[in-house]
């Protein structure tokens, strides 16, 4: 146990605010506070990201997408990547570590929260209730919106009325129109997905999407949304600095507990140290409660901010499971963004004759071109040898995939903890997951499947593909810090602020009480919005 | 295990049965792919560990794999597929994506061969009377 009590190699003055992680939430939280005047800095473990140097534009893109740009830092082992132990966990977490975080390869789809995915223990008496609600939270999604830029158009059934989109949906197209009148004639809804994907010039220097197709791979044309595009350059505008290659070690605290900066690795390898008057923790799911387990003192000998011994503690990732047809029309399925132009949210909400509770999202597929569909994205590898080309040719450009997302459940011994031998390249414990997949979770997995299977027949798919669990498919970290009124039941109040440390706040997907079942990243930026502004009416303390 | 080191013979004749003749294009082998699978799998150290141990271990199991007939290759490598499927995997995944990055092959599939950027495709524009019939749904939501 490291006594981090004071620091001798301080690299620079105190600033107020010091953000751990430069992703989707860090960026967000860091331009709000700028905006009020607070003095901030920012570390991050990676680098800026040229996107003239994505790997989409290479001749090699299809063996960039399985190594040096995979979604899964195990395979990606960039320097500034830190390994995880998944040996105990049918889900492999993914994940970017540099500036914009894991917006750099997500698929960029956001949908929001339902309101009922907040009050999830009083409608169906399992989990616990989220501190806040959705019409609480309804302002800080708007504004996220607009500084993100969401394409999508108001009206769903399936959700609240909300405000004007920025843009127009992405177009459905020829090949989603197979899915869109299927989910009709079985009287299903569907509904075009929000997306935070450019349909036309917006943003700073942001191009509208050119259908290439492969916006996990960062988007060449900066029409995927990113936070290095969008919260960033205000950010920096407002002198906020942000470190790279700064790698964070652990989170200092002095005599009485309080948080005091954080050391951490310089991109040369030096020990430094940066004070701050307040921490905000922006890691991840599992980067965050790593660091708060790596930051254990005398004083916090359970890790940081760990009284109620709930860091780590209830991981959710969503459970994906995919479902893909393929039909004997050529609809040229690799044009436009793999993952996110539609959804149903048909099954969103309990019906408990369905034998569960909680619900799932269906997010509509394409494909990608040869190599992806022999190599077997989202089906069976195509066969080798006799039959390889007329299976292939079958495949290519003709399969159309329905993704689930269904709601997981938090449970206690689904957890991040520190390896006992793990580290990373600078010798910081690394994380080791253990997770199992619930009855529930597997019971809306396997409705889902028989409901695709539906649809994909309706379609008149001549082959249908299951995979029951995909493997590589953690985006979505949540839930291991989480919010609450009770400190003996919660890790940070309703506010992202610790129960232990008042000058400690988490910001990311930690503080999620449940996970509902849609992609999480517009509800964590509205949070860390909503963060910011409770510190600039409330926390004047941690201003010089 | 250097590049130096990976018998592309082995390689030549296991990538002809993995992707064999179609249309007058010939095995993947005989077009003379197998010096680019040995460069493309030499660009992240992971991969290369992966692939030069599966190579390492396939001719280890089948030394005389060159000289073996169609069939009895066929077996080998379906040996090899049940007994190392990751270590076969990587072989089938090299072999893939170098097979499909080939103009010929892309000519006779009909595929552009571009990569994704810069060009990307075309957008088509929004059309709202897709929402003709879902508008008419009544709201669904479960109010709280």
């Amino acid at each position: 146990m490291a006594n981090n009590t004071g620091n001798e190699k301080a690299s620079r003055g105190v600033v107020d605010i010091l953000v751990v992680g430069a992703g989707a939430s860090g960026a967000a939280v860091a331009a709000w506070l700028s905006e009020a005047g607070f003095s901030i800095v920012c570390l991050e473990q990676g680098y800026w990201q040229d996107p003239s140097k994505y790997a989409s534009a290479s001749p090699d893109y299809e063996f960039e997408m399985i190594t040096n740009w995979s979604i899964d830092p195990n395979v990606r082992q960039r320097d500034e990547d830190y390994p995880i132990n998944v040996s105990e966990s049918p889900v492999t977490p993914v994940m970017f570590n540099g500036v914009g975080g894991s917006t750099i390869l997500w698929s960029a789809h956001t949908p929001r929260f339902h309101p009922s995915d907040f009050r999830v223990k009083t409608l169906d008496g399992v989990a616990d209730d989220w501190p806040l609600t959705y019409y609480e939270l309804e302002e800080y999604y708007d504004l996220n919106d607009e500084v993100m830029g969401c394409s999508g158009i108001a009206g769903d059934p399936a959700n609240p009325p909300r405000s004007p989109r920025q843009m127009p949906p992405l177009p459905i197209g020829s090949d989603g129109m197979k899915l869109v009148n299927a989910f009709e004639k079985l009287g299903w809804h569907w509904w075009p997905s929000d997306s935070y994907i450019n349909t036309q010039r917006y943003g700073e220097g942001r191009d509208a999407c050119n259908f290439c197709g492969h916006n996990h791979m960062g988007c060449y044309q900066r029409a995927k949304s990113s936070t290095d595009l969008t919260y960033w350059p205000r950010a920096l505008r407002n002198s906020v600095e942000l470190k790279t290659g700064a790698r964070v070690r652990r989170i200092t605290t002095d005599s009485s507990g309080r948080a005091t900066g954080a050391d951490y690795v310089d991109s040369k390898g030096g020990e430094q140290h940066q004070a701050a008057r307040a921490v905000i923790m922006a890691a991840n799911g599992i980067g965050t409660p790593r660091l708060l387990l790596n930051s254990a003192t005398g004083s916090h000998p359970d890790g940081l901010a760990n009284s109620s011994g709930l860091v780590g503690k209830n991981l959710m990732f969503h459970p994906f499971a995919m479902v893909t047809g393929v039909f004997a029309e050529k609809m040229n399925t690799w044009r436009g963004p793999l993952s996110n132009f539609a959804m149903s949210q048909e099954f969103y909400e309990t019906d408990k004759s369905r034998g569960f509770v909680r619900g799932y999202t269906y997010q509509f597929q394409r494909s990608l071109g040869p190599a992806w569909v022999a190599r077997g994205g989202f089906t069976d590898p195509v066969p080798w040898g006799k039959g390889h080309h007329a299976e292939l040719e079958k495949r290519l450009g003709s399969m159309m995939g329905i993704a689930v997302i269904g709601e997981d459940l938090p449970e206690h011994h689904n957890t991040v903890d520190l390896d006992p031998e793990l580290t990373d390249s600078d010798g910081i414990p690394a994380p080791r997951i253990r997770y199992r997949v619930s009855k529930n979770s597997r019971d809306q997995l396997d409705h889902a499947i028989e409901n695709a299977r539906k649809v994909f027949e309706t379609a008149g798919a001549i082959d249908i593909f299951v995979d029951p669990m995909m493997r590589q498919s953690g985006w979505h970290l949540m839930g291991t810090a989480r919010m609450g009124d009770d400190p003996a039941r919660s890790v940070v109040d309703r506010w992202g602020q610790s129960h232990d440390v008042d000058n400690l706040f988490i910001v990311d997907g930690s503080v999620f009480v449940t996970s509902a079942a849609v992609n999480p990243t517009p509800t964590i930026q509205a949070l860390a919005l909503r963060t910011a502004d409770y510190i600039v009416a409330n926390r004047s303390d941690l201003k010089a | 295990m250097t590049d130096t080191d990976v018998n592309e013979d082995v390689l030549s004749a296991m990538l002809d049965r993995l992707i064999p003749a179609v249309d007058g294009l010939p095995p993947a082998g005989q077009m003379g792919l197998a010096p680019d699978v040995i460069r493309l799998a030499g660009h992240q150290k992971r991969f290369w560990g992966l692939f030069s141990g599966a190579m390492e271990s396939f001719v280890l199991q089948n030394p005389s794999f060159v000289a073996l007939d169609d069939d009895e290759q066929d077996e080998a490598i379906r040996s090899f597929e049940a007994d190392s499927p990751v270590h076969f995997g990587v072989l089938l995944d090299i072999g893939y994506i170098v097979y499909y990055k080939e103009p010929a092959v892309h000519e006779r599939i009909g595929w552009d061969g571009r990569p994704p950027q810069p060009d990307g495709n075309v957008m088509t524009p929004w059309d709202e009377s897709v929402l003709e019939n879902i508008r008419k749904r009544a709201p669904f939501w479960r109010a709280v």
